[in-house]
């Protein structure tokens, strides 16, 4: 932030850079984001990295892993390996997507609903009790056996059926937030509510989402990839699920076909889980004071 | 005659990058019968120096003193399994927020009979019981406290459990750690009144470590102020705080709104606390002092006897 | 000019407490009347639950009065929500008992003060807010300006936090000032710094003051008059000089000669007994008939009115 008017800018180190200095000093979330760094090169480039088209159909069926296919080849002589390699991208923005809708739903309605309190906090705690109960898998379920499978409505389905976790974290986050003294400094001030709430609320009270949002990913990802297990996934597209999906018949002569997609899809959602755990490390409340 | 002194403590704690010297080289001796006050700000290691005298240090905090004589014995040396035979029956200490000391689950009596019986494990319930209902009338309780929560009690009562606590072994020496510090006004004022009474009764000496001089004023005869660690000054409580010769004792006062006229005169101390994990070789007031010279920056001051007191300034003779 | 600033008539705030069965209410504030004029400091003095800071959150607009008028710089400000008021908002302003939690701590100390003039549009641009800023900063001796500006909030102490809110009200130019317990939190030594650049501010912005405390040296030192609260109702109001040497109701002597003070001698208790009352339906009568030691059965039936006295001098007893 730079001040005019001669003013030096801010000393020291940033609270980000302390916080990226903190998450880096957690074994378990350099690993996530390493795998994770991995990943979305792949998904990147994945024209340049994978040796064959995806869909590309060869007379080399069922062979094993070899030096000319790194993964083997499936039951149409398709390369696994640039399938699988292709099948990140599908996978990296279900998850991103997904999870990037259910935390921007669940921040909005969390802080509303946890500030302004009163009539409209007894309903929205209602409904988010009443998602929580259902299993959010089978509500997915229904929802795409009933509406389609496009991916598009996968990853909104699954924002849309998982925004509940995030909005109860966000809501304790604003109760307790709403009686600090910064709060009634701001109110005291004159702030307009929506501004103490965009600009004091959510950003002192996010961090749990974001933590949980990690791990949301990792779980949307695995929700696609037991959807397209179940047959239910896009038609059109090779998720790592609907690799695994087609490998059925072939596993027990074959592993390769069902082994190594399903080695990304726990790698991928460890990778979150790592991530999750290495944001909640870094934003334990206890090391925000900076020493 | 004294109860118990202290030469040359010091009390540190190891952190990751460095060590925090946070008690150096404090040397008081106290007389039995006195209620000795010190007084400090935050910072000023007069907590953790009651909590090395009880070793009940954190992990971390390590105490070294030349030596420690308690009732004619040296403590500095004994072993913990020693310093816990003493613990509780010589010697107890009182601490502030009595809330937090007590489990919310556990009946008053459960709390206390548990006390007594990790220092006397043969003590019967009975008796025990009889034990804590005579002393809960010494401090003015009800005897049906015994059977309740510490939720359904007040603040005071709480404060006044935790003083019988410490006294149940009519241990010599009791340590009162800030024990006013979170009650109203009022049942400060009473609690002090306790206290003193308490002191005669028991023929007791007490520590009251505070930070505000007007308890200190009402309630003890000596006091010793310490600041980032170190002793100051020693004496009687007419003698240092209405003609204190130490420059921070001095200022210390002078920051009382009680004694400068209303809307004036109240000074407060420029400057903040040195760092305790490096802390000046010299005077350790020196950089906020008003009277200092160059040769406060050079010399470390000696704490020395000084008309009727004990003193820790280079230009005590002229400042006094 | 001695103007009436705030006028307070029948003031009443209760909080609903959830119990089991019947709806109970805690009557915080109930029926206060007083007045304070331009340029008074005027202290609320009582202990924990009296209310004192309920008054000053509802008088702040902070909370809703059940019922009861606040008339401000002779308008009416009671019976609405002043949410956006901006010129309103600009007059008065409140400090808070927790310096360290006064600022965002995700905000630079810059932003945080730049704020508030930005939303009530004090200065013309961003520079000339910014000098305004430094000026009021270099003016109040909170140097290097520049550097403390770019700080977070927790990399500065109680007191530099505590002198930043002040100026953070003042920069807005209020015509009023709530301070609630803003010393409480602080070191000794602290304080005084605190205390006089409130002095200081209130000189210079011809404002009057609030000033909430349960520590009546504090209080006698800065205030001009002062409110004694008990239990939601006001017991005595009088100048600090005569609350102090000359307190009529019993509640006052009691909190008097139970403040610990450093003036020299023995001071009288006048005694009372029992813990300090939180008004859940209290019963009919004066609120501190319980613990008074010259109550006669009217006290206990009847309530009190707040009586003038002399002048200036207002008391709420049977027996004054």
């Amino acid at each position: 932030m730079i001040i005019e008017n001669n003013v030096s800018l801010a000393r020291g180190d940033s609270r980000l850079l302390k916080s990226i200095r903190r998450y880096m000093s957690g074994t378990k979330g350099v690993i996530g984001l390493s795998l994770l760094l991995i990943f979305v090169v792949l998904a990147l480039f994945a024209p340049l990295i994978a040796p064959f088209s995806p869909d590309e159909m060869t007379d080399d069926i069922l062979k094993s892993p070899s030096a000319a296919h790194l993964f083997g080849t499936d039951h149409l002589g398709r390369d696994i390996f640039s399938r699988v390699v292709f099948g990140t991208r599908i996978s990296l923005s279900v998850g991103f997507v997904a999870a990037g809708l259910s935390a921007l739903i669940g921040i909005f309605v969390g802080s509303f609903s946890g500030y302004y309190g009163g009539f409209t906090d007894s309903i929205v705690s209602r409904i988010i009790d009443t998602f929580l109960m259902i299993p959010s898998f089978f509500l997915i379920l229904i929802i795409v056996s009933i509406f389609g499978s496009n991916i598009i409505y996968i990853m909104l389905v699954i924002g849309l059926t998982t925004w509940p976790a995030n909005a109860r974290l966000m809501r304790a986050e604003a109760l307790s937030l709403r009686e600090r003294t910064f709060i009634m400094v701001a109110r005291s001030t004159g702030e307009s509510r929506l501004r103490i709430l965009f600009g004091h609320v959510i950003p002192n009270g996010v961090y749990p989402v974001i933590a949980n949002s990690a791990l949301q990913m990792g779980g949307a990802i695995l929700t696609e990839a037991a959807l397209s297990f179940l047959g239910l996934g896009d038609p059109n597209l090779s998720s790592w699920g609907k690799l695994i999906y087609q490998a059925r018949p072939y596993m027990t002569f074959a592993p390769w076909t069902i082994v190594i997609p399903g080695i990304f899809v726990v790698m991928a959602v460890l990778a979150f889980s790592f991530i999750g755990d290495g944001l909640q490390y870094t934003l334990n409340p206890k090391n925000v004071k900076g020493d | 005659m004294a109860l118990i002194t202290m030469k040359d403590l010091d009390i540190n704690y190891k952190l990751k990058s460095r060590t925090v010297r946070a008690v150096r080289g404090f040397t008081l001796s106290i007389d039995e019968g006195d209620i000795v006050g010190i007084i400090g700000e935050s910072g000023s290691g007069k907590s953790t120096l009651a909590h090395g005298l009880m070793r009940i240090l954190p992990e971390n905090g390590y105490m070294e003193a030349s030596e420690i004589v308690l009732n004619g014995r040296d403590i500095s040396r004994i072993s913990d399994a020693e310093f816990r035979e003493l613990r509780w029956v010589e010697v107890s200490i009182v601490f502030q927020k009595a809330m937090s000391a007590l489990s919310p689950v556990h009946k008053i009596f459960d709390q206390m009979y548990d006390t007594i019986l990790s220092h006397k494990p043969a003590t019967r319930k009975e008796d025990a019981e009889k034990l804590l209902t005579k002393l809960f009338s010494v401090v003015n309780l009800p005897a049906k406290a015994l059977s309740m929560y510490p939720h359904e009690l007040s603040g005071g009562m709480m404060q006044r459990i935790m003083i019988s606590l410490g006294l149940v072994f009519n241990p010599k020496l009791v340590i009162l750690d800030e024990v006013t510090t979170a009650l109203d006004v009022i049942t400060q004022g009473q609690l002090l009144d306790e206290i003193k009474r308490l002191v005669r009764e028991f023929r007791l000496t007490a520590i009251m470590i505070t930070h505000d001089i007007g308890t200190v004023n009402e309630l003890c005869n000596k006091v010793a102020i310490m600041y980032a660690g170190e002793l100051l000054e020693y004496g009687e409580v007419e003698d240092v705080i209405f003609n204190p010769f130490n420059p921070y004792t001095k200022a210390l006062v002078k920051s009382h709104p009680d004694l400068n006229p209303h809307g004036m005169g109240l000074r407060g101390i420029p400057g903040t606390l040195p760092d305790l994990s490096n802390p000046p070789e010299a005077c350790v007031f020196y950089e906020r002092c008003p009277y200092r010279k160059d040769i406060c920056a050079k010399e470390k001051p000696k704490l020395i006897d000084y008309a009727g007191r004990k003193v820790k300034c280079l230009r005590v003779g002229e400042l006094s | 000019m001695s103007t009436e600033m705030l006028k307070v008539k029948n003031l009443v705030k209760y909080f609903p407490v959830r119990k089991i069965g019947k709806k109970q209410y805690v009557k915080a504030v109930d029926d206060l009347t007083f007045s304070i004029k331009t340029g008074e400091i005027f202290g609320v003095l009582g202990e924990s639950g009296c209310g004192k800071t309920t008054l000053g959150r509802v008088i702040n607009r902070l909370e809703m009065e059940q019922s009861g008028e606040i008339q401000f710089l002779g308008q009416s400000i009671s019976g609405r929500e002043y949410k956006e008021d901006k010129y309103f908002r600009r007059k008065m302003q409140m400090i808070f008992q927790n310096p360290y939690d006064s600022f965002d701590p995700r905000y630079m100390i810059y932003k945080s003060m730049d704020l508030p003039m930005k939303i009530n549009m004090v200065g013309i641009d961003q520079k000339r807010r910014l000098e305004k800023i430094l000026e009021t900063m270099n003016h109040a001796k909170l140097t290097p300006a520049e550097s403390l500006l770019t700080r977070y909030p927790h990399e500065l102490s109680g007191g530099q936090l505590q002198r930043i809110s002040i100026l953070r009200s003042m920069l807005l130019n209020p015509r009023f000032v709530v301070a609630d317990e803003c010393v409480s939190m602080l070191d000794v030594s602290v304080r005084a710094d605190v205390l006089n650049l409130l002095l200081q501010v209130h000189k210079e912005l011809d404002s009057s003051m609030l000033f909430i405390t349960h520590d009546i040296s504090v209080a006698t030192y800065i205030c001009d008059t002062i409110m004694v609260l008990y239990a939601g109702k006001i017991m005595e109001i009088g100048s600090s000089n005569d609350i102090l040497n000359s307190p009529l109701h019993p509640y006052s002597k009691a909190l008097v000669s139970y403040s610990p003070t450093i003036r020299k001698g023995e001071k009288e208790r006048f005694r009372i007994t029992g813990e300090v009352v939180t008004p859940i339906d209290p019963p009919p009568g004066c609120r501190f008939a319980s613990r008074c030691p010259v109550a006669k059965e009217k006290c206990t039936v009847e309530e009190p009115k707040l009586r003038t006295i002399d002048n200036n001098r207002q008391v709420a007893c049977h027996f004054v």
